[in-house]
């Protein structure tokens, strides 16, 4: 041991004081010894008090009277040292023994006579009540007191836990604005201004460019009552937002057929329920709603400053909140920004009746959806130039120096449809699609023989819809199918394409394709005569779309068409006009004629063969549910049996 | 009799008649993630861009005088896109007033026979570099972020060398002349980017040794 170095061993003392804590840095926090007071303080607290509790009553009792003996001896013994000074000191201990002597012989006599058990017997009694009644008062007293100031203690403590409820309430309304904060930053744009929270509700981050700032305010809306029940809808969060963008809008797209005075156009009302926007409305159905009132301000302020700037034959007329353009002569297309604030009474508007609901919704959701095309495009054509050093602008028109681009390419680049033009181009095509249908529906309830199918494709473009017309004869559909016609109906016209691929173009005037489809329902006829005859095994001798024979008609040509029977010995022609209707004749074989004219020079016999007269058949009388089969009960006639 | 040399004027009046305000600074390459992000919060709601381009810059020498210089930049990211030309004239530092430099600026988007046609106009090139980095974009505002690399061997842009351990950070507006609102637009922008980079309207002139 002695060679190695000395082992330094540090000694410390045990630690005898309590720890308190350890930091963070491992630093031992002791709790400070107690001192004298405090330690007597706390063995005093050990000690339970309520073990004596049982001996309380006696204690209670005892002490008002140790407090009367206590008072009373002072008094007695001035009263002595008054009234008899000349008595010795001891005259008072004297006095006390002699009583208790006094008292001590007559316990002794009581003891003495209940031994004896000759006088007097002790029988254990039943308590009684009134016996006890000075200590109840003193219980009583001393319960009353010690549970009032348990109320007071307990009082205190609900008062404390009141508060802190409250204050718990506050808090958690702060922390419900918090979220709701939260929320609301996670789908609107928020930034702070000095103490205020502002948001955006513009689409300028989606490529708008409506000059409205649209901003709103967050406001924090927790001074409600507490006593009072809190609503169900309560939010802490509030929104205010623009009052011009308060309420609800809308657009409103309709053709009409007459257009009323200028004079009479004024703000239309076309709100038929008010929807009232209550104020405990949760903020993002605020929001929305005005986002889409700024929307709507932002499709008519486009169209409306469109309307004013675009050059057409019938100037548009933007009066107020209304755009009117005529697509079609006599047509009317409006299109209307209404705008409910919700604060006016609609009062003018109630008692009139309420109009029919010629809204055009496809062209109102259109309208919305050009607008975000608009946006979109607004955005997408913002791309970075490259290289870094020349100018933002169109790509595409950076490459018409390079590219060596003609005029006609530039224009192509940079023309671009207006939101209102576009409309214009779907309104009409809408109003000459649904005016086609109902002409095809028309001729079609109004002439029934042949008939008339239309087939609508579902699909359709904004400007483009397509129909499939099929022209029959009821119980023949199998043969007759000649005219088939492919209906394209455009924007301005009516593009039709028959089966052989001949097309013709058709303007909007309703009156055209009426005609049109008059005259291909007379050749219809025709053909139908012509497929008969193959399927009965008649020839034919002649056909012609168009004769140029006979009464003028004043729609299209008439057609016309000559069988002849198997044996070739009848014929039957055909002549059938759009509006002169159908005239069918019969040609008899010579030999059948009796009344005949002799002549000199057909005197042979074979020129028997030749074919007569023709006579003309009452087509009306004949029997039969249609044209084809009225034919075919003809050439069945006329068909000799084998 | 030689023919006169090509007028040493600047470009003047019609559309083309614009002026490129400009600030310059420059960043640490250690401080360039959180400016490169600091610009994204603060510029337009795009996917950042990076790019790397080459710039020739060509002189016309004329009998006296300044040579004219014109710059021939291309992109490299982007081999179809145009050439870019250009035209930067003298910088105005103008009064304290105005918080950018400004000068004159004409741009025009050329076809990839640029070099060739400048070479039989006279023009000589002087000297090259290619320069990456991100582009932003706030409204009319543009911002470079870029660092500059020498070219070791002319016309190979695979072999470069980078100039410094720092990125040059350009802001610059073209506008019309006399629009000197924008500097002050480019001003508060320029403020908002303050503890990271310091931008300031340089004026080349005086940096020469």
């Amino acid at each position: 041991m002695s060679g190695g170095p000395a082992v330094r061993i540090s000694i410390e003392s045990s630690c005898e004081k309590q720890v308190q804590e350890v930091g963070l840095d491992g630093l031992e926090t002791y709790v400070p010894p107690l001192s004298m007071s405090q330690n007597l303080a706390k063995l005093a607290q050990r000690i339970d008090f309520s073990q004596g509790s049982d001996s309380e009553e006696n204690g209670v009792d005892s002490e008002p009277r140790d407090g009367e003996w206590g008072k009373q001896e002072p008094e007695e013994e001035e009263d002595t040292v008054k009234f008899q000074p000349s008595l010795w000191p001891w005259d008072s201990v004297r006095n006390n023994l002699r009583s208790s002597l006094t008292e001590m012989c007559v316990l002794y006599d009581v003891l003495s006579v209940v031994k004896e058990k000759k006088y007097m017997a002790l029988d254990p009694v039943s308590q009684d009540p009134t016996a006890g009644k000075t200590p109840q008062v003193f219980q009583l007293m001393s319960k009353k007191k010690s549970l009032a100031t348990a109320a007071q203690l307990l009082l205190k403590g609900a008062e404390k836990l009141s508060k802190s409820v409250a204050e718990n309430q506050e808090n958690r309304r702060q922390r419900d604005f918090n979220t709701e904060l939260l929320r609301l930053r996670s789908q609107w744009k928020l930034r702070k201004v000095g103490d205020k929270i502002l948001g955006d509700l513009s689409y300028r981050s989606a490529g708008s460019l409506f000059p409205h700032h649209g901003t709103f305010e967050v406001i924090k809306n927790t001074d409600i009552d507490l006593d009072k029940k809190i609503p169900e809808d309560y939010c802490p969060l509030d929104v205010q937002i623009p009052s011009d963008l308060e309420g609800s809008a809308y657009i409103k797209v309709s053709i009409q057929k007459q257009s009323p005075d200028i004079g009479d156009l004024g703000t239309v009302n076309l709100f038929r329920r008010p929807q009232k926007n209550k104020p405990g409305t949760p903020w993002h159905i605020k929001l929305e709603a005005a986002q889409n009132v700024l929307l709507c301000k932002e499709i008519f302020a486009q169209l409306s400053r469109e309307a004013v700037q675009i050059k057409s034959q019938i100037p548009h007329i933007v009066v107020k909140n209304q755009i009117i353009s005529q697509p079609f002569p006599g047509l009317q297309l409006s299109i209307s920004l209404c705008h409910c604030t919700g604060d006016k009474k609609i009062n003018r508007s109630s008692p009139e009746k309420p109009k029919p609901d010629d809204h055009l919704y496809v062209l109102e959701h259109n309208l919305h959806q050009m607008i975000r095309e608009f946006h979109k495009q607004q955005l997408s054509s913002v791309v970075m130039p490259h290289p870094a050093s020349a100018p933002f602008g169109h790509k595409r028109l950076r490459l018409a120096g390079p590219m060596a681009y003609d005029k006609a390419e530039i224009s192509s680049l940079q023309q671009s449809e207006g939101l209102l033009e576009k409309i214009i181009k779907q309104a009409k095509h809408i109003f000459l699609r649904s005016r086609t249908a109902r002409t095809i529906d028309c001729l079609a309830s109004r002439i029934e023989d042949p008939q008339i199918q239309a087939h609508w494709s579902n699909i359709n473009d904004v400007y483009e819809s397509s129909v499939k017309v099929l022209i029959t004869s009821h119980g023949y559909e199998q043969i007759c199918k000649s005219i088939q016609l492919q209906l394209n109906i455009g924007v301005e016209q009516i593009r039709v394409v028959h089966r052989d691929g001949r097309a013709i173009t058709l303007s909007h005037q309703e009156q055209e394709l009426q005609d049109f489809l008059l005259s291909q329902m007379s050749q219809h006829q025709v053909h139908a005569v012509q497929q008969l005859a193959k399927v009965m095994g008649w020839h034919v001798l002649s056909f012609s779309n168009h004769v140029g024979l006979g009464p003028v008609e004043s729609i299209g040509n008439a057609s016309a068409i000559t069988v002849a029977s198997p044996n070739g010995e009848y014929a039957i022609s055909v002549r059938n006009g759009p509006e002169s209707g159908c005239k069918v004749l019969v040609q008899f074989p010579r030999s059948q004629v009796k009344d005949l004219p002799k002549s000199d020079v057909i005197q042979d016999t074979k020129w028997s063969h030749l074919r007569g007269p023709h006579k003309e058949v009452q087509w009306s009388r004949m029997e039969g549910r249609n044209f084809v089969y009225k034919m075919e009960l003809l050439m069945a006639a006329l068909t000799p049996c084998p | 009799m030689e023919a006169p040399p090509v007028t040493v004027m600047p470009v003047t009046g019609g559309t083309i008649n614009m002026m490129e305000y400009l600030l310059q600074g420059s960043v640490l390459d250690l401080a360039l993630e959180s400016l490169l992000h600091r610009l994204r919060g603060l510029c337009d709601n795009m996917e950042p861009e990076t790019f790397t381009d080459h710039e020739l810059v060509y002189l016309l020498k004329g009998q006296q005088g300044n040579p004219f210089i014109l710059r021939a930049r291309r992109a490299l990211s982007h081999p179809n896109a145009p050439w870019h030309l250009r035209y930067l004239g003298q910088p105005e530092v103008g009064d304290k007033n105005r918080y950018a430099l400004v000068r004159n600026c004409v741009d025009v988007a050329a076809s990839h026979s640029l070099p060739e046609f400048l070479n039989e106009m006279g023009f000589r090139m002087d000297h090259e570099f290619v320069t990456s980095g991100h582009i932003f974009r706030k409204g009319a505002m543009k911002v470079v972020v870029c660092n500059v690399s020498r070219v070791q061997l002319p016309g190979n842009t695979e072999n470069t060398e980078r100039m410094s351990n720092s990125h040059l950070v350009e802001l610059s507006v073209l506008a019309p002349a006399g629009q000197d609102t924008v500097s002050e637009d480019m001003r508060s922008f320029a403020e908002q980017l303050k503890p990271l980079i310091h931008l300031e309207k340089i004026d080349p002139s005086k940096q020469r040794h």
